[in-house]
């Protein structure tokens, strides 16, 4: 088994206030001032947080059921339904992975929240968001080089709970990996502390491909991240 | 209609708070709601007309502005913001009866789901819209919904979730509140959830927008 850990400082993920307005619905120059002015201030404050991590593991011992669309990995089956099963089928190997903002993001969104800045807080929660989808796609670059010397390409990565794959698999992916990986748990209801961590497979081979564009096969019609992406 | 219950109505409107809040930058320095909601009542405006005249419109309009997608969260944060502190004038009439509200709707994020964003704009879009609104919170257990529903007889019900896995948990609820209080109107939101969710597990309604949410209340009401 293959494994990589990367550990980032929030300038190194490049985020931006246009990028934030974007999450929040603005079209680039209509938000007001006021605004992006709190979103320079907030990102400049988040630049002392710590523990942004993400971290693959490589099953090379993989198993598909077209049949059943289901991909089998250490003796564990997947019912990765249509959506992923269709993206990932080709795959040689598959990468585990997770990704966090780190607690401490969540932490002051909701001190924010809790002191009526509700503003601020909203703003914190975005950021986060951001976070953590910047350092996984740090993480997916990383893998895609690491790839290229054997010549295999790498899918996208597909999570639990979206394009119809039941986030309740959540369990089973964490069954996969260590204990506390990437400093990451999972509560019952499959809900990853600190919150602000996804988790997923990217697919690793000869004949698996990227696509720049996949909102389009998911059904979450009212996802802000479909919005943005068609946008870009 | 009264030259401050405009103004109230504006700075509502316009997220702004009170007087040394910076936002909106052109209204810098002047009265906000916070000031201006008081000036009203030691001027022998009405609480009721207050509420009737300026903040419910303002707020249906920020509503309204949010389903279109002309303003986004943190504008309407802002104008939640500002009618809050509008209604702090306000609470002392509702508490002594004087000034009746809507109903009341309790709200709470379903168990096991910690996310409380969403549900706190519907929460405070519903009390913008002159409900009084009882939050449980967020991870609230079926049994913390039921407890709420029997000592507020009558009170709408909104549960919230962000996950597919917490959603059916939702299910859970509307079963548990079914099965004592089966004619309680129950409303559903949150990003995964759909009007099809919404009759599969027996609930009497979703919106995808907080305003949608506040009309169907006014409709129970009017």
């Amino acid at each position: 088994m293959t494994h990589a850990a990367f550990r980032f400082d929030l300038n190194e993920l490049n985020l931006d206030t246009i990028q934030i307005e974007s999450v929040m619905g603005y079209k680039q120059g209509e938000s007001q001032e006021t605004i992006s002015e709190l979103i320079r201030e907030i990102l400049k404050e988040s630049e002392t947080i710590g523990n942004i991590k993400a971290e693959y593991v490589i099953f090379d011992n993989v198993r598909f059921n077209d049949a059943e669309k289901t991909v089998e990995i250490n003796n564990l089956v997947f019912s990765l339904r249509k959506i992923v099963y269709g993206q990932i089928k080709k795959a040689e190997s598959i990468a585990v992975f997770l990704g966090t903002a780190g607690k401490e993001i969540g932490i002051r969104s909701r001190k924010a929240m809790k002191d009526g800045d509700l503003i601020k807080g909203y703003i914190y929660d975005v950021i986060g968001s951001e976070i953590v989808e910047a350092a996984v796609d740090r993480m997916q670059d990383e893998l895609e080089k690491a790839m290229l010397s054997s010549s295999k390409r790498i899918t996208n990565r597909y999570s639990p709970g979206y394009c119809d794959w039941d986030v309740i698999e959540q369990h089973k992916l964490f069954r996969l990996i260590p204990d506390n990986f990437c400093g990451i748990k999972l509560n019952e209801s499959a809900l990853m502390d600190p919150v602000k961590s996804v988790s997923g497979f990217i697919g690793i081979g000869k004949n698996v491909k990227h696509n720049p564009y996949t909102c389009n096969l998911c059904d979450m019609k009212d996802c802000i991240y479909r919005k943005v992406r068609a946008r870009k | 209609m009264n030259e401050v219950l405009i103004k109230l109505s504006r700075c509502v409107e316009l997220g702004k708070i009170d007087k040394v809040s910076p936002y909106p930058p052109d209204m810098k320095g002047q009265d906000g709601a916070d000031e201006l909601a008081k000036y009203a009542l030691d001027n022998g405006v009405k609480p009721d007309e207050i509420l009737e005249d300026a903040l419910i419109p303002a707020m249906a309009s920020v509503g309204n502005r949010f389903s279109r997608k002309e303003i986004y969260v943190p504008q309407m944060l802002m104008a939640a913001k500002a009618m809050n502190s509008a209604m702090k004038h306000l609470k002392p009439f509702f508490l002594s009866g004087e000034t009746k509200r809507k109903g009341k709707f309790i709200i709470g994020t379903v168990a096991g789901d910690l996310h409380d964003i969403g549900k706190n704009l519907v929460a405070m879009m519903i009390e913008g819209g002159g409900w009084e609104v009882i939050d449980l919170g967020v991870d609230v257990s079926s049994e913390k919904f039921l407890k709420a529903v029997e000592e507020n007889p009558g009170a709408v019900i909104g549960l919230s979730a962000l996950l597919t896995t917490t959603m059916e948990n939702m299910k859970k609820t509307v079963s548990a509140i079914r099965e004592k209080h089966s004619g309680s109107k129950i409303l559903v939101g949150g990003a995964p959830v759909t009007m099809d969710y919404c009759q599969k597990i027996g609930a009497d309604f979703y919106s995808p927008d907080p305003q949608g949410a506040v009309n169907y209340l006014n409709e129970l009401v009017n």
